[in-house]
């Protein structure tokens, strides 16, 4: 039993860091129609700003996460320039390849600048733990559900209370009508790529921890953030969120108790199966295809 | 004999009634046009018989068998052909391959090579002269023509019109209609037309069915549907009552 | 010009270009260059899902490893030959891509790309990880060679002279029936489903041959891979030689069999090329790509075709 709660709150932390990087693709999606095969690697940039912030320069906590927040916006909002606006006329499939291009290049900047030796990241509850029901939790794990749930109330805050976040659902909606009402598009999806690298910034600050922190561990990140956005729908917030934790639990669950070899084929069966038999997945939009 | 037959057609989408019970008959070579205000199903209806969308409730028959459950392309391959409002061409290919296309899809026993097929449409159509042009680089027109060959090419027995004359000027209404007439003379080709120009209803349809709302509110010739109130109604509205609608 | 090429002409300079390179180049050129020649049947293959009918799918790398570790389960753990393995293993993919075809292909886009996708990263962890069948990560050593008149195809040199057989039999049939009225109905499918149906083309029919035609190009560049390296491990059919691949078709022209030749054998070479980039050769690679898919997005092909450059070269008759 006491297992089964530590095991619960470790897949539900990582299932809540693949939520954040779940809800900065969808964010991006919803707004941009973009499929950003860099998401991962957006997620690994946070985590490696992070390093450098905390570990190279020695920052203190507070003004080393700020920074990390700086240089993900402006890194956000150079992606936007750079690759979304130059290329997003182009067909579904050069989108695809543009951004595994950006992700692949991303890594290898990652690689040139850090090398290939694993960084650990500390957290500011390093060492501390929590006893529950019999259990040994890290304060940390506690800290990353906690964290994302606050930040799912901000981000819902932001989205249906602000009028920034009101434009930025018409813009998701529809760009045509938004651009007629005076809305200033651009400036709506370029905050929409600032706020899914903020998003992923922190994704990586609270991964950091957790994993070793290596130059290659974007793809595992955004393929489940990819498995997540569909089992709980392409294009819903609450699907993310909802299919980021179902892809962790069943993760850390299914690998203590069914297969650790086999841990992620369950989340994509799950993924394919859900693509042929409810391809709206939990939460999302009906129509099959939008790009 | 009875070439094409709509029995009862109801769509319902969501809560929204797209058509309600509508009928139609279509003997071989005969012309019909399908009128009605904007939104008021002709499209949709066309959809039905097509097989492009399933009727909620009804059924299309077609040479006397029951086609409802049919695949489209398979009521295409039986001559049922359709063209859209406003064309729908494959932009990779030139003239000829669009028309191609269809011309080996419907090939029946005793017709010639695809290519031919094709060609002898452009030709008869006026439009031999672009068979190897690409199809961007057509005039609006143009390519409604091309699209109309391409359908023609698949042999089809009754030919679905969606607003063949929009866009098109005065002169090619014209070319139009006679090209129709002489396909409906000299093939028995039935044609059912979707159209705001009521000139060309008028001219060319025999009979007419009038839609509003999903509902048939008419059916007739030409001339009795003229002098129908209720038709004058749902075209002019004011001054109308709206109760018998 | 590339347009008015017929596919023998097309296999005739396949042939006359390679034969030319076998004499001149080092071993380890002739290396890459094989590999570019079973990459390049891939790629044709895949142009018939994407290039033709629209279908991105990214695991197409999946049927290729498919057929790669069914030819080395039968020749090394049953002792079939190579040439009754290959035919089996070529078989058995495409079977299983028209199985998976049917209920796959009713999603599109971005869907499709996804699913696929996790059908490669599907395909890895069970050859990852099924010990008794496929070796693991280990992978499956000792492929027998192939064996003609009782030689065996060994060397690059001579491998690359049977391989370049293939890949000009592959390339001519590709190019035939991308002008056949079958080709054309892949086309009609992916330029309007619609306006398909209503020619008379049977969409979901002309999709399923369309990803088992791809299939089975995949299935023999998977084999002619296992016999050419005679030594396969799962991370040689991962999901980044899907994308890979469909990287290689865009750069080189995507719809265009010659645009899959040069994006395969370019995106195979580039590398070894920027060798002298030392870590920096991926990054600078990846620049690269963006810069094409930017200011040259229909591909190197499209530099050889200004005049007509909305049209589908092979797509004329």
């Amino acid at each position: 039993m006491s297992d089964l709660i530590q095991l619960f709150v470790n897949g539900l932390a990582l299932g809540s860091v693949y939520a954040l990087a779940a809800i900065g693709f969808v964010i991006v999606y919803s707004a941009t129609g973009v499929v950003n095969f860099a998401s991962g690697q957006f997620v690994m940039f946070g985590t490696f700003a992070g390093v450098s912030m905390l570990l190279d320069a020695g920052l203190p906590w507070a003004v080393g996460y700020l920074a990390v927040f700086v240089v993900m916006a402006v890194f956000g909002a150079g992606f936007f320039a750079c690759l979304y606006l130059p290329l997003r006329k182009s067909p579904v499939a050069t989108m695809i390849i543009g951004t595994v291009a950006i992700g692949i290049l991303m890594q290898n900047v990652a690689l040139l600048a850090f090398g290939s030796w694993p960084f650990r990241l500390p957290s500011p509850l390093d060492g501390l733990s929590v006893h529950m029901f019999g259990a040994v939790i890290s304060a940390h794990a506690l800290m990353v559900v906690a964290v994302t749930a606050l930040l799912v109330g901000l981000l819902w805050f932001l989205l249906h209370r602000t009028p920034v976040g009101i434009g930025m659902r018409a813009v998701a909606q529809d760009m045509r009508a938004a651009r007629l009402m005076g809305l200033e598009v651009n400036r709506l999806l370029a905050l929409s790529w600032i706020l899914a690298a903020l998003l992923a910034g922190l994704a990586g600050l609270l991964l950091g921890p957790m994993w070793f922190a290596d130059v290659n561990m974007g793809d595992p990140i955004a393929l489940k953030a990819f498995a997540a956005s569909i089992i709980g729908g392409f294009g819903s917030l609450p699907g993310a969120i909802a299919g980021g934790i179902f892809v962790g639990l069943t993760e850390v669950l299914g690998a203590s108790y069914i297969s650790s070899a086999y841990k992620d084929l369950i989340a994509f069966g799950i993924m394919i199966l859900f693509l042929l038999v409810r391809p709206q997945g939990l939460f999302g939009e009906r129509i099959q295809d939008r790009g | 004999m009875k070439l094409l037959q709509a029995c009862g057609v109801t769509k319902v989408y969501g809560g929204l009634q797209a058509l309600t019970d509508v009928d139609l008959t279509v003997m071989p070579g005969e012309s019909v046009a399908v009128i009605g205000p904007n939104g008021a199903g002709k499209s949709t209806f066309l959809n039905v018989l097509t097989g492009l969308t399933p009727p909620t409730t009804g059924r299309v028959l077609f040479d006397g068998t029951d086609v409802t459950k049919l695949a489209t392309h398979k009521r295409v391959r039986l001559g049922i052909g359709r063209t859209f409002q406003h064309g729908r061409l494959f932009s990779r290919m030139s003239v000829l391959e669009n028309v191609m296309t269809a011309a080996e899809t419907c090939r029946r026993g005793g017709d010639g090579a695809p290519r031919e097929t094709a060609m002898r449409v452009l030709e008869r159509m006026g439009l031999a002269a672009q068979a190897a042009e690409a199809v961007g680089s057509l005039s609006y027109g143009q390519r409604r023509m091309v699209e109309m060959c391409r359908v023609l090419a698949g042999k089809p027995r009754v030919l679905l019109l969606d607003e063949p004359a929009a866009g098109l000027n005065s002169g090619e209404v014209e070319q139009l209609v006679e090209r129709l007439a002489a396909l409906r003379e000299e093939h028995s080709v039935a044609v059912v037309l979707i159209e705001h120009n009521m000139g060309m209803v008028m001219r060319f349809a025999e009979r007419i069915l009038v839609l509003n709302f999903g509902s048939t509110i008419a059916e007739g010739t030409p001339e009795e549907i003229q002098s129908d109130p209720a038709v004058l109604t749902a075209y002019l509205g004011e001054g109308y009552s709206h109760a018998d609608l | 010009m590339a347009t008015r090429r017929s596919p023998l002409l097309l296999a005739a300079a396949i042939l006359a270009v390679g034969l030319a390179l076998s004499v001149v180049l080092s071993e380890y050129n002739l290396r890459l260059l094989n590999l570019s020649v079973i990459t390049a049947i891939a790629v044709i293959g895949f142009n018939f899902a994407f290039g033709l009918a629209g279908l991105i799918s990214l695991g197409h790398a999946a049927f290729v490893g498919m057929s790669a570790y069914t030819v080395a389960i039968l020749t090394t753990a049953t002792g079939w030959s190579p040439w009754a393995a290959i035919p089996m293993a070529v078989a058995g993919t495409v079977l299983f891509s028209a199985l998976i075809g049917y209920p796959l292909l009713r999603l599109k886009g971005h869907y499709l790309a996804l699913a696929t996708l996790g059908l490669n990263v599907s395909f890895f962890i069970i050859t990852a990880n099924w010990l008794s069948l496929t070796g693991g990560t280990n992978g499956i050593p000792g492929i027998p060679q192939l064996r003609l008149h009782g030689y065996f195809i060994s060397g690059e040199r001579y491998f690359l002279r049977f391989g370049l057989v293939f890949l000009a039999a592959v390339a001519a049939a590709a190019l035939a029936f991308q002008r056949s009225r079958h080709g054309r109905a892949m086309i009609a499918a992916r330029d309007d489903e619609i306006a398909a149906a209503m020619s008379g083309i049977d969409v979901t029919r002309v999709r399923v041959a369309a990803f088992a035609l791809s299939a089975a190009c995949a299935a023999v560049a998977g084999a002619l891979f296992a016999e050419h390296v005679r030594f396969i491990a799962p991370e040689d059919f991962g999901y980044v030689h899907s994308i890979t691949y469909l990287a290689m078709l865009i750069v080189g022209g995507e719809g265009s069999v010659v645009g899959a030749i040069l994006g395969a054998v370019l995106l195979t070479f580039l590398p070894e090329w920027l060798r002298f980039l030392g870590n920096a050769y991926l990054a600078f690679f990846a620049a690269m790509m963006l810069a094409i898919l930017i200011f040259l997005p229909r591909g190197l092909v499209s530099l050889f075709r200004r005049r007509a450059p909305r049209r589908i070269a092979e797509g004329r008759s």
